[in-house]
């Protein structure tokens, strides 16, 4: 009956959220001022870094894999499951999607299409064996999905490093994909794979609000056992959840090297660490699609300006990482206390 | 009538405790007093405030006015601590322990004896069996508490309490979980317990266990003392009466069944436990349309495990299922309700709701993937919250508005909430399991009616209660399950009490 129950089924109370973004912002500042710089400068920095005209297309373009990313993390989580093998999936991606115009012969459209889709479908079925491994033999997913990920990290450094390397270069890296089949350009850096990640993550946000899969899923977070009772195919649903989970993640490494590296480079996906800035945003917004994908663009924002900032002051662009940690620790910890006060 | 009767010298007293939840008026000037080594009954339906008063009085909620007295001096609850060093202990419905230790260690945790800055693990085991022993509370202090049975951790429970010299022991419906036997044992525990001079606060909606154990009862309605009695010059007509402001009908009107064709067959039903033992035994069974069958037994004699098998929660280990003459053996729970099944969980908490999910969204659980729910795979969310508005309307669900999450609801309006749902799918079997376990008098009462007209309609009723009582008023033929097996079957005409006990200990000769 208490007030504190309801809302802390929700992860960031409305107000908390700016509050935590404002105790982040003075907190940095002071660490910047104790180190000897100008926090204002640095703010400031950060903010034409990352919103001003014509610094915005890299925003966006950092956002693309990050907000998917986080999709990729906030679908499990919408039915309190937690899909940790992003990093394999985007990788499985990835490399599909820059084999596929290398060896496939077509137009460079056509090239595009199979490259994705061939990229979306290896890496949901790669993700769908973490699912099948919990539904069929009671490996938590938890683990199975993490582990995952190395396996498919190897292979893919395997054979980009040995049977299908790029032998006119020296490092561990497929030959370039074929002008025709890279993502055309929009502005800058910003190409046309903006579109398609703003179209799934439409798509993921009107499945979750308005169909029948969306209820079975919230419901299924909110109680598992109540949602199996009700006639929810739980193992299914699992299975089916992880595999669109994946083909995101595979999405995400497919338009990385069709719109941006052209190739696949070993380690060049996963340096930037977009799974786990990802799966941060998703834990700030409890999964829920909508907010999931504002905090995944508002980190987005907060690291390209960091970036600027580095260039600019004498500032490391970590002070921007600190802040993230800062801003999900005061969530957390107000989380916390909410639910404790809500318990009866 | 602040102080009106209070007893001189009392141990414990509450005065004019008021507390609200947004317009709900949940305690409203409560005025309580127990004296040292009395067993007092806290009665009242659900959401009359029997549940916020004892968490104020344990300190886990302050009252927005009115004061706590402990032998006659104020005191302040900052949380659940302050009220335990003060000498209070509870007992939860829901048990708060670690299922991984032992039961040595459940208790002393947070107070362990210490030698040389680590755990005196004699003394505390010593301590722990020397409080079982006074209080004759069997349980073995190196036993790990997730293989007891329910009653036993019940136990451990009142020992954490006792440990820490808890004077007066707030017990919130310790019945609801356990088997007759396990009851006997409490009311033991208890008169023990009153005999050494603590005091005991008894929270509970069934009738005989207040006559049975009580000294004294405070009757609780909408918030307020309605009435407050000594249990040996009272009747159970009368805390009726007190409780819902009128006379309640406990036995069910109802005409002599006219059973139609098998809706439920199961044939050589066998389910192992993890042992390879097994738990439900080659039932065999048949339900009829329009008919109500019961099935009595002892709690742990196979009834869930035949449920779960009987729903598609869990998968039969031998034997064949069919509702309305579909072959669901071995189908998922879906499979079950498209074949024609409604069911009506043993627990609405843990399996009949999702707790911080609205009305609507708790309602629309299993019509979600049909017509007029749902076309082509896309809900409409009008038509759910227009068919919550009725069910909530129509069962009378005390509830703010269909957006509210039912996590904010008493036990028997929650309840409410899955009988309204299960019984509008007007489905060809029913499955009721527990339907009234710590429900009100008129909520029982309510939910008997619907259990009837459900098969009146021409619905199979299988109705599994830890109430003799229930089934005897509900059923038309009963069957008594013992050790996993279908031991007997008895025509409602010839079921008696005493009949149905022998039966349930497995006394075929006896009963015949």
């Amino acid at each position: 009956m208490s007030d504190t129950a309801r809302s802390s089924s929700r992860l960031p109370r409305l107000p908390a959220v700016p509050m935590a973004i404002l105790v982040g912002v003075l907190l940095g500042g002071l660490l910047v001022l104790v180190s000897g710089g100008n926090p204002f400068t640095a703010y400031l920095a950060i903010v034409t870094g990352s919103l001003s005209w014509s610094s915005l297309p890299n925003t966006l373009n950092w956002a693309v894999p990050l907000v998917g990313m986080t999709l990729v993390a906030a679908i499990p989580l919408r039915g309190g499951m937690i899909n940790l093998g992003g990093d394999g999936q985007m990788v499985v991606g990835g490399l599909v999607a820059a084999l596929v115009p290398l060896y496939l012969p077509g137009p460079g459209w056509l090239l595009i299409l199979c490259a994705i889709l061939a990229a979306m479908i290896a890496a949901g079925l790669y993700a769908t064996l973490a699912a099948w491994g919990e539904t069929r033999h009671g490996i938590p997913m938890l683990i199975s999905s993490l582990l995952l990920s190395y396996p498919a990290i190897g292979f893919a450094s395997y054979v980009v490093g040995f049977p299908l390397r790029d032998t006119t270069t020296g490092l561990a890296q497929t030959p370039m994909v074929p002008e025709a089949a890279r993502l055309p350009v929009l502005s800058g850096p910003l190409n046309a794979g903006i579109l398609i990640m703003a179209a799934v993550a439409v798509l993921v946000v009107l499945y979750d609000r308005f169909t029948v899969g969306g209820y079975e899923l919230r419901m299924r977070g909110l109680n598992a056992r109540f949602a199996g009772y009700g006639g929810v195919p739980l193992a299914r649903q699992m299975t089916a959840v992880m595999f669109a989970s994946g083909a995101i993640a595979g999405l995400v490494g497919a338009l990385i090297v069709l719109g941006s590296q052209f190739r696949y480079q070993d380690g060049a996906l996963l340096s930037p660490g977009y799974t786990w800035s990802g799966l941060m945003a998703a834990l700030l917004a409890g999964g829920e699609p909508l907010a999931a994908i504002l905090a995944g663009a508002f980190f987005a924002a907060l690291q390209t300006g960091g970036f600027a900032m580095q260039r600019e002051t004498a500032i490391p662009r970590v002070l921007t990482m600190v802040m993230q940690a800062i801003i999900i620790l005061f969530l957390a910890i107000r989380h916390g206390i909410g639910r404790q006060g809500g318990a009866r | 009538m602040p102080g009106s009767d209070a007893p001189v010298g009392a141990v414990l007293e509450a005065r004019g405790i008021v507390k609200r939840f947004g317009s709900l008026l949940a305690n409203d000037h409560i005025d309580l007093a127990v004296t040292r080594g009395e067993v007092h009954a806290v009665m009242g339906e659900n959401g009359a405030g029997k549940s916020t008063l004892m968490s104020i009085l344990y300190g886990m909620q302050q009252p927005d006015a009115g004061e706590i007295l402990l032998a006659g001096r104020a005191v302040h609850y900052r949380s659940a601590l302050d009220a335990i060093a003060e000498g209070m202990g509870m007992v939860h419905q829901a048990f708060k322990l670690f299922n991984s230790l032992a039961v040595w260690e459940n208790v002393v945790y947070g107070m362990e004896p210490r030698k040389g800055g680590l755990i005196d693990r004699r003394a505390a085991i010593d301590r722990v069996a020397e409080l079982a022993a006074r209080y004759q509370l069997a349980v073995d202090p190196s036993a790990t508490v997730g293989k007891l049975s329910v009653g036993v951790r019940q136990r451990v429970e009142i020992l954490k309490a006792l440990y820490r010299e808890a004077q007066i022991l707030i017990l919130d419906e310790p019945t609801a979980v356990l088997t007759p036997q396990e009851r006997d044992g409490l009311f033991d525990v208890i008169r023990h317990l009153a005999a050494d001079g603590r005091t005991i606060l008894f929270v509970t909606h069934k009738l005989h266990e207040v006559m049975t154990v009580t000294d004294r009862v405070t009757v609780l309605r909408d918030g307020r003392v309605v009435e407050k009695m000594v249990t040996a010059e009272t009747s159970p007509r009368e805390i009726i009466r007190a409780m819902t402001g009128r006379a309640v009908n406990l036995t069910v009107d109802k005409t002599p069944a006219a059973p139609g064709a098998p809706v439920l067959v199961a044939e050589a039903l066998t389910v192992l436990s993890e042992h390879g033992r097994p738990v439900v035994d080659r039932a065999t069974l048949a339900i009829r349309s329009g008919e109500i069958v019961g099935i009595a037994g002892v709690a742990g004699n196979g009834q869930t495990e035949l449920i779960e098998a009987l729903t598609g929660l869990r998968k039969p280990d031998g034997g064949r299922v069919a509702i309305a003459g579909i072959d669901v053996t071995g189908a998922d729970v879906d499979g079950h309700r498209v074949a024609g099944l409604a069911y009506i969980p043993e627990d609405r908490a843990v399996t009949g709701t999702a707790r911080a999910a609205s009305a609507t969204d708790n309602l629309a659980m299993g019509f979600h993937r049909h017509p007029p729910l749902a076309r082509r795979r896309l809900l409409d969310r009008g038509v759910m919250a227009e068919r919550a508005r009725a069910m909530i309307a129509r069962f009378g669900i005390r509830i703010a508005s269909e957006k509210t999450a039912v996590g904010t609801l008493s036990g028997g309006n929650l309840q409410k909430v899955v009988v309204a749902r299960e019984l509008s799918h007007r489905a060809a079997l029913l499955i009721a399991e527990q339907p009234t376990r710590g429900v009100d008098v008129g909520a029982i009462e309510f939910i008997h009616a619907e259990l009837v007209a459900e098969r009146d309609r021409g619905a199979a009723v299988l109705l599994v209660s830890a109430e003799l009582t229930e089934i005897l008023a509900l059923a038309d033929r009963i069957l008594v399950m013992y050790e996993g097996r279908i031991l007997a079957e008895v025509p409602a005409a010839e079921a008696t009490e005493e009949r149905l006990g022998l039966l349930m200990a497995g006394r075929l000769q006896e009963a015949a």
